[in-house]
């Protein structure tokens, strides 16, 4: 056994050793070599081929995490920018809107006092919003409440560190106002629609036209005079009927109302030319 | 089991002519045909060593277009001694494997430099130890101990499934 081992070893080592020795004396071992190069060469082909496909599967799927991650981290980027742009805007947005506010408050000759929004009623059975000052800031019922618009409604019921003010679209609100165009004198209702409407009698509503726009009326010692509240739309003739109606749009978007002016001071001046159309 | 043996063989050295480039760090290369001998002949014992080495060599030497006959000496000659050595040391951790197969690889690198300066090969020994020989030795012991502990854990999962 032990024989059988080196010999073959010796075996090896001549073989090579002659192989060698033939190159070296000028032998050509060209042919061997070129046999075994035929056997081999399209396996090395194949091989190649082989591991060339793995590498560019691989290349392929190296691309693609890479793709996905990148992808991943740009949506992340893009959200967080989405969010950011969005307060951007929010902020420009409520900045705007506390400018008008603050821009009305200086015209208006009669002390009042801002509130924001925290807090919305609109099912239908009472439209009413829900503003951050009560008790404690000197809030009494029967507050206007106004916005760079016009005429929001009126605070029913105060707590201490809030009020609740009924909207004048709420079915239960009644405003008296007038046609500023005409001073036809009438009441604003609201519907439980949403809607608000110009009740007035058909005598003294004749000449009323889509367009006008409705004001307090300062009778009633509620609302100053000349709070806007909506434009006609249209005028529903009722024929001989002692009252008639006119569908109005109202100037405050109320579903967006977010800062409002309470009116805590009182004055007989006629408040309209201080609404500007911009507000 | 001599067809196992030819494959083996054969695989690492067309391997080695055709995908080894791509496994290159820093220039070194793995010398693969002969990782695949020292494998046989730690598994195999002496003989098979010595017939995978000169075969591998051989293939090497015809594919490498120099002086046939030379790797195919250096491995047979490498693969008989580390079988007969395989069988009387405790070659089977990691902590010999790699520096052994390091050290083989510097002796087969030194018995092929031996070899070769019979023919006037050009070369310098320290040029040749600091760029090609000494990089594949430490390469093929990094290389060679994982493809041991490879096979270690594959027979041992073979063990528990044979268990069950």
């Amino acid at each position: 056994m032990r024989f059988r081992r080196y010999a073959l070893l010796m075996s090896v080592v001549l073989v090579c050793l002659l192989l060698l020795t033939i190159q070296t004396r000028g032998g050509g071992m060209g042919r061997a070599a070129d046999v075994v190069s035929i056997l081999t060469t399209p396996v090395q082909a194949l091989l190649t081929k082989a591991h060339r496909g793995a590498l560019a599967l691989w290349a392929g799927y190296r691309e693609w995490k890479s793709a996905w991650s990148e992808n991943l981290v740009l949506r992340a980027e893009n959200e967080r920018l989405r969010v950011g742009s969005l307060q951007v805007r929010e902020a420009q947005t409520e900045n705007a809107r506390l400018r008008r506010l603050l821009a009305l408050r200086e015209r208006l000759p009669l002390s009042t006092l801002a509130g924001e929004v925290i807090g919305r009623e609109s099912g239908g059975w009472a439209r009413a919003l829900t503003v951050n000052r009560g008790l404690g800031d000197g809030i009494t019922t029967q507050t206007p409440v106004i916005v760079p618009d016009g005429l929001v409604g009126r605070v029913v019921r105060v707590r201490p560190g809030a009020s609740v003010v009924q909207l004048v679209n709420d079915p239960a609100s009644t405003v008296g106002a007038v046609v500023h165009r005409t001073r036809a004198a009438g009441l604003v209702e609201g519907e439980p629609g949403g809607a608000i409407r110009f009740k007035f009698m058909a005598r003294d509503g004749v000449g009323i036209i889509p367009g006008d726009l409705i004001v307090t009326s300062g009778q009633g010692q509620v609302f100053p005079k000349g709070l806007p509240v909506g434009r006609v739309v249209r005028v529903e003739d009722k024929g001989s009927a002692l009252f008639h109606f006119a569908v109005l749009a109202p100037v405050a978007d109320f579903a967006r109302v977010e800062e409002v002016l309470l009116l805590t001071g009182e004055t007989p001046v006629d408040l309209v030319a201080l609404f500007r159309k911009d507000g | 089991m001599r067809l196992s043996l030819l494959l083996m063989t054969l695989g690492g050295t067309v391997a080695q002519t055709s995908v080894v480039q791509t496994l290159s760090v820093g220039g070194a290369t793995p010398d693969l045909p002969f990782v695949v001998t020292v494998f046989l002949a730690l598994r195999r014992g002496p003989e098979a060593g010595c017939v995978a080495g000169f075969l591998a060599g051989l293939l090497q030497d015809v594919t490498g277009g120099g002086l046939v006959g030379v790797q195919a000496l250096t491995k047979a000659v490498a693969g008989f001694a580390l079988g007969l050595a395989g069988g009387r040391l405790r070659v089977g951790s990691p902590l010999v494997q790699v520096p052994g197969l390091v050290l083989l690889t510097v002796g087969e690198g030194l018995l092929r430099f031996g070899l070769l300066q019979l023919f006037h090969y050009p070369a310098g020994l320290s040029a040749l130890m600091a760029d090609v020989i000494l990089p594949q030795a430490l390469y093929n012991g990094i290389l060679g101990a994982a493809c041991l502990v490879a096979v270690g854990l594959a027979e041992a999962a073979r063990a528990r499934m044979t268990w069950r």
